[in-house]
């Protein structure tokens, strides 16, 4: 069934202290996965079973993060950025630890770098929605 | 299943307005957009401790439902102070003690993620509610990003043991429980939505 063009009214945009807690909370996530997956997988182990790993942490990682920041700025806002980063991230983080040995501040610089980034194209995908639905 | 869920929601209500202040702070205006069309006799769905009393248009009159006690306990508050008449009913959504055809409106807020059967609370809804009156619902669903999707897939297991299943395809099963779509607006990516939709 095709819906009408919509004219409900939708927040112009989160204020920039709950977009900056957004940021933080996926910068947060990403270094929550990469830390621990970082210590524990070594250079070396089958990529496969790192990447499990990597997902399983990521993913715990999500959840203690969305435990404490989803009330602070948004359950919404948190996981679905935060599930990405925990899941796919961790995943990531895990197979680059068995293909390479990577230093700790090269760990921590590309987990913020990741969560950001990942935060940034839902922000991204998220205002695009909002044009299309002001335009629609 | 009914006292489970009452269980279960008698138990979240002790930390319930702290979980959401910040997803009312930042959904306020869009919830108060989309109350603006509430008239008549409304019935609201789930009520929980009454956080979304504030954003009802004055004058109406409401009957908010909640199957826990404890949580409209908590909603009495609220309820006084909100410019109309407003009546907390402990009720089971999927089996609404109200007569057919009997209310001008009916809003959901965050409410079908959490019944146990969403298309028969929406058949209860669609009974009670009169010939083209409007349900207005607030409500977060599956996202159709496949990355997303699959996180709240797994999330929900989790989740449903505390309070809602994230992963809810309430768009279909409005339709499904006979109401036509009038209106969709995604307020957060295509996850948190405003829908419009009155009986088929």
């Amino acid at each position: 069934m095709a819906l009408e063009a919509t004219q409900v009214t939708r927040p112009r945009g989160p204020s920039r202290a709950y977009l900056v807690g957004d940021y933080a909370a996926g910068a947060a996530t990403a270094l929550a996965a990469a830390l621990p997956i970082h210590a524990l997988v070594d250079t070396g182990w089958d990529i496969v079973l790192a990447m499990l790993v990597g997902v399983g942490i990521g993913t715990l990682a999500h959840l203690a993060v969305l435990a404490v920041a989803g009330p602070l700025v948004g359950f919404f806002q948190v996981m679905a950025p935060g599930g990405v980063i925990g899941m796919y991230g961790g995943m990531l983080f895990g197979m680059r630890d068995s293909m390479q040995a990577a230093s700790w501040p090269q760990t921590v610089a590309v987990a913020v770098l990741f969560g950001l980034v990942v935060v940034a194209c839902l922000d991204l995908y998220d205002r695009a929605l909002r044009r299309s639905q002001e335009a629609g | 299943m009914a006292s489970a869920v009452r269980q279960k929601w008698d138990r979240a209500s002790g930390f319930y307005d702290r979980m959401v202040r910040a997803d009312d702070a930042r959904f306020g205006d869009a919830k108060a957009s989309l109350f603006r069309r509430m008239r008549g006799r409304c019935l609201m769905m789930a009520a929980g401790t009454g956080h979304d009393f504030l954003h009802f248009p004055p004058g109406l009159r409401v009957v908010a439902i909640d199957i826990s006690g404890v949580m409209l306990a908590r909603a009495r508050g609220p309820a006084s102070a909100y410019p109309g008449a407003l009546g907390l009913v402990q009720a089971d959504a999927q089996a609404l003690p109200f007569a057919d055809r009997s209310f001008d409106c009916a809003v959901t807020s965050c409410t079908l993620c959490s019944v146990p059967d969403p298309v028969q609370g929406l058949r209860e809804i669609r009974r009670v509610l009169r010939p083209e009156a409007p349900l207005l619902l607030f409500e977060h669903v599956r996202s159709r990003l496949a990355p997303v999707a699959l996180t709240q897939d797994l999330l929900t297991p989790l989740s449903r043991r505390f309070g809602p299943d994230m992963n809810r395809d309430t768009v279909g099963n409005v339709q499904r429980a006979g109401f036509r779509v009038l209106r969709e607006a995604n307020i957060y990516l295509d996850i948190v939505k405003a829908l419009e939709a009155v009986p088929a």
